[in-house]
C-alpha cells in the first residue's frame, strides 16, 4: 500500500529549498517534484495533473497507476532494460479512490488494487484478465497467493496478478510507549496517549482494524451490529488520534520525532524507520494483524498492453522481490525471492516463505460488496469529522 | 473560392452601401449589441465554463447516487439531507468561522501596509507593492508546506522556542489544527488584501485629510471620517476576494487541519471521491455557494448601511 521512497530524516524544509535551488538551476525534475509533493500528502490534489503530463512526457511507456512509493526504479530493472525508460506513474492515496477515478475515465495500463476490492475492480468491467504465458516469472508466483476468491478468468488466467502481500498493525516508539502487558490494538485506543497516535487515514485499513479491536468476526462485516460495534470504537478512538493521513511519510516523520508514540502502518514505516535508527516496533497484536495481499491488474482499454505485461513482468521479477523484502519489508509473490534471506532475517521481518502462515495467523482481509464499501467509507468519514 | 469573392466584390461594387448600411446601421442604433459584440470572448468562455459546468452540478444535485451511476429521477432529498444532518451544518459553520476569521485578520494586518505605502512612500511606490507581495510569487502550495515546516512539532517556531527555553516540549496546538489553518490562510491570501487596499487608499484626495485637519479633527477622527470611510470599497473587495475562496479551501486544512481542522472543502472532495456520492457533493457545492452568496449579501447591506451612517 502507499509507501514512499523518501528519506523520513529529512525534513520538508530541506526538500523545499533544495527544490527551489533546483528550479533555479532549471532541473527540477517533473517526477521528483511530484514525489515530493506526494510525500506531504497531497497525492489526491496532483495525480490527474502529473499523469497527464506523464503521459504527454513519455507518451509510448506504459502508465502504472499505484499507492505512493511503487514509482521507484527499484521495482523496474527489468522493464527499463527492455523499453529503455520507466513506466510513466500516477499515484492514489486509496484503492477505492483510484477505482472512482478510473471510473470517471481515467484510463491507464496498470493498477493496484488489493484482494478485498478485486472482485468489486473486476465487477466495474473495466478490467481485462491477465495473460499469465505472457509473464516470465509467473512459473515462480506462490499459487496460494493467486488461488484468491474471484480471481479466475477463462481460460486458465486471473484477473490480478498478485505481487505484494503484508499487514497492517501497529507501530511505536519502544523508548515512548510504555506497554501494559501484551502488545494490542488497545495500544492506538490508549488514553495516556492522546493526541500521539497516528492512523492511516483509508477505510480501506482503519475500518478492518477497528473491527479486530471490537472483536467483529470478517464474516459478519456487514451486519448492521458490525457497524454499530466498529462505529463506536472508532468513535472512541477519534479523540485521540492527532492526525488521519493516507501518507505514510507523514506518519514515519511524527513517529521518528516522537510527535506521535504509536501508529497504524503498514509493514514498511517499521523497516523504514528502524534503518534510520529510530527506536520502533512493528507490534504482533494479541488479537492478531490485519493482513492483505495486493496485486496488479490490467485496464481494459490499456494503451500499451505489450508494456503492461513489461510492467507487471518487471515487479514479479526476482530483483524486485529483493528489493520488496530488504527495503520494504513486504512480502513477495515470487518464491525465488525469498531465497537470499535467511530464516532469521524473514522472521524479524515478520515474513515467510509461506505466505498462507503469515496471513491466517493475522486477520486477512475479504471482499466485501459495493454498497458495503460505500456506506463503510461514508460512515467512516462521518466520524473522523468528529460526528 | 475565387469565384465567390469576385462575385461578392461585384455585388459590393454592382451596390456598394446596401449591405454594409444594413449592419452598421444596426449596430449603431443598438448600443447593447456593440457591447456583447465586444463582450463575445469573454462571454464565450463564461458560457462553457461556468454556465454549463453549474447547470450540470445543479442537475446533478437532484440526482441519487446508485451504486457507480445515478438515478437521475428528480429528487430534493440530497437538500434535505444537507438541512437535517448535522454534521454539513457543523462542517459549514466551521468553515465560515476559519474562513471568517482569516479574512478578519488579513485585511486588518494589511491594511497598515497598504496605508503607508500609499501616505508615507513618496518614490518607487511600484517597488515596494512588488517587494510586499513577492512571497505570493511562489506557489500556494509551497507556502502552505512552508507552513507546515514553520508550525510543525520540530518546525522553526517550537525549535526556536526551546531553544531559548521558553517551552519545554513543543506546542502541540500549532500543527493540525483550526489555529493553522487560520495562520495559513491569512498570510497565503495577503496579497489578495494589500492591492484592493492600495488602490482605493492611493485615490484618496489628500486635499480632504487636509481639510479636515484645518477644520479641527484629530489624526483619528480625520482617519474615521475621511480616511476609512473613503477606503471602504477598498476593504469589501478585499474582504470578498479572500472570504469567498477560503471558505471553500482544499489543500490548507487537508495538510494542516487534523481531524478537527476540516472544512466543507475536504468533505466534498471525499463525496467526488471515497464516498463516491457524486450528487451529494454537487449538492454540497452549491449549498455552499448559496451561503456565501447570503452572507456576502448580508455584509454588503451592512456595510452600506455602515458607511450611510457615516457620511
Amino acid at each position: 500500500m502507499a509507501r514512499t521512497t523518501f528519506n523520513t530524516g529529512d525534513t520538508t524544509l530541506m526538500d523545499v529549498l533544495d527544490q527551489l535551488g533546483e528550479l533555479q538551476e532549471g532541473k527540477l525534475s517533473r517526477r521528483k517534484f511530484t514525489k515530493n509533493l506526494l510525500s506531504a500528502g497531497v497525492a489526491i490534489a496532483v495525480t490527474p495533473m502529473a499523469s497527464r503530463k506523464a503521459m504527454a512526457a513519455a507518451e509510448d511507456q506504459a502508465t502504472f497507476f499505484t499507492w505512493g512509493g511503487y514509482d521507484i526504479p527499484e521495482l523496474f530493472g527489468a522493464y527499463q532494460e527492455k523499453n529503455g525508460e520507466l513506466p510513466n506513474f500516477a499515484v492514489f492515496g486509496g484503492s477505492e479512490e483510484a477505482l472512482t477515478k478510473m471510473r470517471g475515465g481515467y484510463v491507464v495500463d496498470v493498477s493496484h488494487p488489493c484482494n478485498s476490492g478485486m472482485p468489486r475492480w473486476v465487477n466495474t468491467g473495466l478490467f481485462q484478465p491477465v495473460d499469465v504465458t505472457r509473464l516470465s516469472n509467473w512459473s515462480d508466483v506462490m499459487p496460494e497467493l493467486v488461488d484468491l476468491p474471484g480471481n479466475t478468468a477463462e481460460g486458465g488466467n486471473v484477473w490480478m496478478a498478485p505481487f505484494d502481500w503484508g499487514q497492517t498493525s501497529v507501530t511505536y516508539r519502544t523508548d515512548l510507549f510504555e506497554l501494559e502487558g501484551e502488545e494490542s490494538w488497545d495500544m492506538l485506543w490508549d488514553q495516556r496517549y492522546a493526541g500521539r497516535l497516528g492512523s492511516l487515514a483509508s477505510g480501506g485499513d482503519a475500518w478492518w482494524c477497528g473491527a479486530i479491536k471490537a472483536g467483529v468476526d470478517f464474516d459478519t462485516l456487514d451486519s448492521d451490529d458490525a457497524f454499530e460495534k466498529i462505529a463506536a470504537v472508532m468513535r472512541e478512538q477519534r479523540p485521540l488520534i492527532r492526525v488521519y493521513t493516507d501518507d505514510t511519510t507523514t506518519l514515519e516523520q511524527a513517529l521518528a520525532a516522537g510527535e506521535m508514540v504509536a501508529a497504524m502502518t503498514w509493514n514498511s514505516s517499521a523497516v523504514t524507520l528502524k534503518a534510520e535508527g529510530v527506536p520502533v516496533k512493528f507490534a504482533k497484536p494479541k488479537e492478531g494483524a490485519l493482513t492483505w495481499v495486493c496485486g496488479l491488474m490490467i485496464h481494459k482499454d490499456a494503451p500499451h498492453l505489450d508494456r503492461a505485461y513489461d510492467v507487471i513482468d518487471s515487479l514479479l521479477s526476482v530483483e524486485s522481490g529483493k528489493f520488496m523484502i530488504n527495503d520494504y519489508g513486504y512480502g513477495h509473490s515470487n518464491r525465488k525471492a525469498f531465497d537470499a534471506f535467511d530464516e532469521e532475517t524473514l522472521v524479524g521481518l515478520g515474513l515467510s516463505k509461506n505466505p498462507i502462515e503469515i496471513l491466517q495467523a493475522g486477520h486477512f482481509q475479504r471482499p466485501q460488496s459495493q454498497e458495503w464499501e460505500t456506506r463503510m467509507n461514508e460512515l467512516f468519514e462521518q466520524i473522523k469529522a468528529g460526528f | 473560392m475565387a469565384d465567390t469573392s469576385l462575385q461578392h466584390r461585384d455585388g459590393e461594387a454592382a451596390a456598394p452601401l446596401r449591405r454594409p448600411s444594413r449592419v452598421s446601421a444596426l449596430l449603431h442604433r443598438s448600443e447593447a449589441l456593440r457591447g456583447y459584440l465586444l463582450m463575445s470572448p469573454t462571454l464565450l468562455i463564461m458560457i462553457l465554463g461556468i454556465v454549463a459546468p453549474f447547470v450540470i452540478l445543479l442537475a446533478m444535485s437532484t440526482w441519487t447516487r446508485q451504486g457507480f451511476d445515478f438515478d437521475t429521477t428528480f429528487t430534493l432529498a440530497n437538500y434535505e439531507r444537507t438541512w437535517n444532518e448535522p454534521i454539513f451544518g457543523a462542517l459549514l459553520s466551521r468553515s465560515f468561522w476559519v474562513s471568517g476569521v482569516a479574512t478578519v485578520a488579513t485585511v486588518l494586518l494589511c491594511y497598515p501596509m497598504a496605508y503607508y505605502v500609499a501616505f508615507h512612500v513618496h518614490h518607487r511606490k511600484m517597488m515596494w507593492l512588488i517587494l510586499m507581495t513577492l512571497p505570493f510569487w511562489t506557489s500556494y502550495l509551497l507556502r502552505v508546506f512552508a507552513w507546515k515546516v514553520i508550525l510543525g512539532y520540530e518546525g522553526v517556531i517550537n525549535s526556536g522556542l526551546m531553544t531559548l527555553g521558553w517551552i519545554d516540549k513543543p506546542l502541540e496546538f500549532l500543527l493540525y489544527s483550526k489555529t493553522a489553518v487560520i495562520i495559513t490562510l491569512a498570510h497565503a491570501w495577503a496579497a489578495f488584501a494589500i492591492l484592493p487596499l492600495y488602490v482605493s487608499l492611493e485615490k484618496i484626495d489628500k486635499s480632504l485629510i487636509e481639510a479636515a485637519t484645518d477644520l479641527g479633527d484629530g489624526p483619528v477622527a480625520r482617519f474615521l471620517r475621511i480616511t476609512l470611510p473613503l477606503s471602504m470599497p477598498g476593504i469589501i473587495a478585499a474582504t470578498f476576494l479572500i472570504f469567498i475562496p477560503t471558505t471553500g479551501d482544499y489543500i490548507t486544512p487537508a495538510l494542516l487541519g487534523g481531524p478537527d481542522g476540516a472544512m466543507i472543502g475536504n468533505f466534498i472532495q471525499l463525496q467526488f471521491g471515497a464516498v463516491n456520492n457524486w450528487p451529494m457533493g454537487a449538492t454540497l457545492a452549491i449549498v455552499l455557494m448559496l451561503w456565501i452568496a447570503a452572507i456576502a449579501a448580508v455584509f454588503l447591506f451592512v456595510t452600506r448601511k455602515a458607511q450611510e451612517k457615516i457620511a
